[in-house]
């Protein structure tokens, strides 16, 4: 628009389009959803519905018709929530791949982590919720429960190609990056989180032990990697609003 | 609109063009989804959670072409929504006074909500494809199917949110939505927020065939849609004028 004066902020070199007034009200407000929704994911998936720590995945068909029919009702509840507010994620999500695009680095990587995540959101967040909606919705035949059981289970903790390229390209942003929106070093953590992702594909062929959905090492030690490193970069999203100069935005 | 002939051949004159292309898109495929609405055996009225698996099961076997059309329509003509959308954030990018935090946002929630209207078709028509298929397996199919279109409403949600705010704090001398676009979209936002009961719900008002969750929910995406519709090409018609391609 007309408003917009093409000028150098004199800030951080990609800022170079000035916008007015002076306000990051905008920026404020998308950055706290961040916080909200990852408490309420918490809440939601840890007390309501029971998927962290998940339920075992070696047990008999019967045995997963009575843990639905145990936790019927907090499912209900947290999963119904999580309908309302799971776009949360993609503000979020959205919001990363706003401070990416002041990287010097450019927009490539904050497109491409924008898109699997977007992506990701389906299988590896709601796809659980809505197959335990359904197996909780009605009395089904005990072998129809069983396969929505499975289903849920290993898309929420097996979607795991969405979250690997999320973050790689968010890795790979920061490690050419110049502009230090985020430290190197979330970069390697990032990293961290791939090789978590990798290890996590043996639940898709064992159902006990610690490599299955509910084990030590592909679902804690990854639990704990993705724990650290979606602090850090709440906390650097912090950082990199505060920096942000006011009244700019990133270049197209 | 009426494209100035000296601005016929600037640059750009192709992005208001594309934009009016994307807005026309999506408003042919709007039409032909709502035949596709009226179409659909199972809206009129909207079946019911309560029936038993072999009501589901006959509806099934006794309406399969019809359910095949619209649900096949659906599948094709859904998504081409999507264009109309991305004009949304075009226009909101262009907000001066603002840092375009909201447009990235809502870009996000268009992409991941569109992916559950592109999946809920799926369901129905994947239960019409084989219309002798077990009973209890046709439920299954069609309580996903009504689960996934009625219930997760949230990335709507985000999406009005994100709009809402981006218009009220869209303080310039030059407004790119006028304010009670604001309004609107939040109104719509808490009319469709309660259908997230229809994935627990069996009967009443919040239950998918209810009056809030399914007419309620439907009515105000329609409404929100149509008239965004006007909002957005009187918005694309302001940029043009002010980049000298209209009168």
């Amino acid at each position: 628009m007309s408003a917009t004066v093409l000028s150098a902020s004199g800030g951080e070199p990609t800022d170079a389009v000035r916008a007015d007034p002076a306000s990051k009200r905008d920026l404020w407000i998308v950055f706290w959803i961040f916080p909200i929704f990852f408490s309420l994911f918490g809440v939601i998936f840890v007390l309501l519905a029971r998927v962290i720590p998940p339920p075992r995945p070696d047990v008999t068909t019967d045995q997963k018709v009575q843990w639905f029919a145990a936790h019927a009702t907090t499912i209900q509840i947290g999963f119904a929530a999580v309908c309302v507010v799971f776009g949360g994620a993609a503000i979020a999500n959205g919001y990363v791949a706003y401070q990416m695009k002041r990287m010097s680095s450019g927009s490539t990587f904050a497109y491409a982590y924008m898109g699997s995540m977007a992506v990701g959101t389906l299988p590896g967040l709601l796809l659980v919720a809505l197959c335990f909606l359904a197996a909780t919705f009605r009395p089904r035949e005990p072998r129809i429960t069983a396969l929505l059981y499975d289903l849920g289970m290993l898309s929420f903790n097996g979607s795991l190609g969405c979250f690997a390229t999320g973050y790689l390209a968010f890795a790979i942003a920061i490690l050419y990056d110049k502009n230090q929106i985020f430290p190197k070093w979330l970069a390697y953590v990032s990293i961290w989180q791939i090789v978590t992702e990798v290890i996590a594909t043996q639940m898709w062929v064992s159902s006990a032990g610690p490599y299955s959905w509910n084990g030590s090492i592909a679902f804690w030690l990854a639990v704990i990697v993705f724990g650290f490193w979606l602090n850090c970069q709440g906390i650097f999203l912090k950082f990199a609003t505060d920096r942000q100069p006011a009244g700019t935005r990133p270049v197209d | 609109m009426q494209i100035l002939a000296e601005a016929e051949e600037l640059p750009k004159t192709t992005n208001i063009k594309t934009q009016l292309v994307a807005l026309w898109t999506s408003a042919v495929s709007a039409l032909i989804l709502l035949i596709a609405f009226i179409a659909f055996p199972g809206f009129w009225p909207p079946m019911s959670p309560r029936l038993t698996a072999d009501e589901v099961a006959s509806f099934y076997r006794d309406h399969t072409t019809w359910i095949r059309f619209s649900m096949v329509t659906f599948n094709l003509c859904g998504i081409m929504l999507l264009p109309f959308f991305c004009v949304v954030v075009v226009q909101m990018k262009r907000m001066a006074s603002q840092s375009q935090a909201f447009a990235y946002c809502y870009l996000s929630a268009v992409v991941s909500g569109a992916t559950l209207f592109a999946l809920s078709d799926v369901f129905f028509a994947a239960a019409a494809f084989r219309p002798g298929r077990d009973a209890d397996l046709v439920l299954l199919l069609n309580d996903l199917g009504w689960i996934v279109f009625i219930a997760p409403v949230g990335m709507i949600l985000a999406q009005n949110l994100m709009l809402a705010l981006a218009v009220y704090l869209d303080k310039g001398p030059n407004p790119v939505f006028p304010q009670w676009v604001g309004h609107l979209s939040l109104l719509t936002l808490f009319a469709m927020l309660p259908s997230a009961c229809a994935a627990v719900m069996t009967s009443g008002p919040l239950a998918w065939d209810g009056a809030l969750s399914f007419w309620l929910r439907n009515g105000a995406f329609a409404t929100f849609t149509v008239v965004m519709f006007f909002v957005v090409r009187g918005a694309i018609h302001r940029q043009a004028v002010v980049e000298g391609v209209a009168r």
